[in-house]
């Protein structure tokens, strides 16, 4: 029995759960990187192994090719779907062109870097109240009192939702983020639902109660319309054409799923890097103007999603490696976010780096995260309100991290304020 | 070196890290929101080639030296 470098089996291994609960197994992504062409990586889920694309440059490849490598065949998760669960699932990031296109342009508008910028004082009076409760605290759970309901409460105020709702849909996303792991931790019928899970995003009954929330919402918009994301969902027509209702729900658990658990884990990962890295952090207490860079670098360091699958819809080359039509071919963002080709002494946390091409919003291409405009606003005003009332963190113990493969999610970890 | 540039308004998506980028040759349109060319239109050819290769969509591109 040999062991290669990638993993404690003879096959390299990035997949199983569990490895993820100590961080991301940044060694074994080294490994692959530096192995020529792509990795062969088994895979017990459904439709099996899959070609592991670890190097920045062909991450970058595959996302501009959405011709070669679509993200409407098979899944854009790991495990392929049967195709009723495919079609029932689907939304913007499960589609190619010209459906794909129809969709972001619907809601593009909303996510523009001139129209985040109308958030940013919204954003502002919510960062000041989180961290004026934190304080008065003296620390506490970060995740629960700072980097979960700052992004719930900005995505909230863009959709037209009220505020009160706001521990529900945080609730709703943490079993979505469980979802993402191994362990199914609601059984079937949680929340009244009667939906086979397998029909389900994340196979999570907990989507129920969101859908039945997205269409509450969305017929009293039809009713009386807001100036609001949710009237522009239900609203939305291009050339005639409507979002159908299951388009509808699954842009709205997008919205929210998306809107909250990325930018809540950089917001966390950055809280962590600052508290572990005090130079960096001084650093930016002397130079304010450091913000933008620092916004970047945390995006790097987190990584807040940490593949995205594509499948070859035609016979293909990558790195020299040869891809069949058919072929599960999965990007880690994680992976290229640290390739030594482009990013100098990629394992240091410097907020001052001077280019930073990290892929935290993808790899390019055009399912470009959507909300990057909106998650680097919030990530910027966070650090900068921190900055301006010199908050330090110290964390206390151990981060507990999620069991997943997916999403580089943190579910608690325990800051003081440093005096 | 300058370089003209033009977006294929049929493969725009409207993200706007053109205007971002550089707010003097891109901006969407307030109608339907897609980019468009303001201006001369024209970049250095670094410039250029970077903001070709930031549009997410492969919308931009370079049609000509000034």
């Amino acid at each position: 029995m040999t062991t290669t470098e990638y993993g404690t089996r003879e096959e390299p291994d990035v997949t199983t759960a569990d490895l993820y609960l100590d961080g991301i197994p940044h060694e074994r992504f080294a490994a692959m990187r530096e192995t020529p062409g792509l990795v062969w990586h088994p895979y017990e889920g459904k439709g099996g192994g899959f070609w592991a694309v670890t190097r920045h440059a062909d991450v970058k490849e595959m996302s501009k090719a959405p011709e070669i490598y679509s993200s409407g065949i098979g899944h854009s998760n790991l495990w392929d779907l049967e195709a009723d669960a495919l079609e029932a699932r689907r939304s913007i990031i499960d589609t190619d062109a010209p459906d794909h296109t129809r969709l972001r342009r619907l809601v593009s508008k909303a996510f523009t870097p001139r129209n985040i910028r109308v958030w940013e004082e919204t954003t502002r009076e919510i960062a000041v109240e989180l961290l004026d409760g934190f304080e008065a605290a003296g620390g506490g759970d970060w995740v629960d009192m700072v980097a979960a309901p700052l992004p719930i409460r900005v995505i909230l105020s863009i959709l037209g939702v009220p505020v009160e709702d706001a521990d529900f849909l945080v609730e709703i996303s943490n079993y979505l983020v469980e979802g993402t792991g191994d362990r199914p931790s609601l059984p079937d019928d949680a929340y009244g639902n009667t939906t086979p899970v397998h029909l389900l995003p994340f196979g999570s009954p907990a989507i129920h109660a969101l859908y039945e929330y997205a269409e509450r919402i969305g017929a009293q918009r039809r009713a009386e319309p807001q100036e609001d994301l949710v009237t522009l969902l239900v609203e939305a027509e291009e050339d005639g054409d409507r979002l159908s209702a299951s388009e509808y729900r699954n842009f709205f658990h997008v919205l929210v799923f998306a809107g909250n658990e990325t930018t809540r884990t950089a917001l966390t990962h950055g809280a962590m890097a600052f508290a572990d890295h005090p130079g960096e952090w001084q650093r930016l207490l002397d130079d304010p103007d450091l913000i933008e860079r620092a916004t970047d670098e945390v995006l790097r360091w987190a990584t807040p999603v940490l593949h995205m699958r594509r499948t070859a819809a035609c016979d293909t080359e990558l790195a020299g490696t040869a891809v069949s039509e058919g072929d599960k071919v999965v990007m880690w963002y994680c992976s290229a976010n640290r390739d030594e080709a482009v990013f100098e002494d990629p394992y240091r946390f410097d907020i001052g780096r001077e280019t930073n091409p990290h892929f935290a919003f993808g790899g390019g291409g055009p399912h470009f995260c959507l909300g990057a405009f909106l998650a680097r606003m919030e990530i910027t005003v966070l650090f900068d309100e921190m900055r301006k009332r010199g908050l330090s963190l110290d964390q206390r113990g151990e981060a507990v991290r999620a069991p997943s493969n997916f999403v580089h999610g943190v579910l608690s970890v325990d800051m003081a304020v440093r005096r | 070196m300058s370089v003209r540039l033009t977006v294929d308004r049929d493969v725009c998506i409207g993200v706007g890290q053109c205007e971002l980028l550089e707010p003097d040759v891109f901006r969407l349109d307030d109608d339907e929101e897609l980019a468009e060319v303001i201006g001369e239109g024209a970049l250095p050819r670094d410039r250029a080639e970077a903001i070709v290769d930031r549009c997410p969509s492969g919308a931009i591109a370079i049609v000509g030296e000034e």
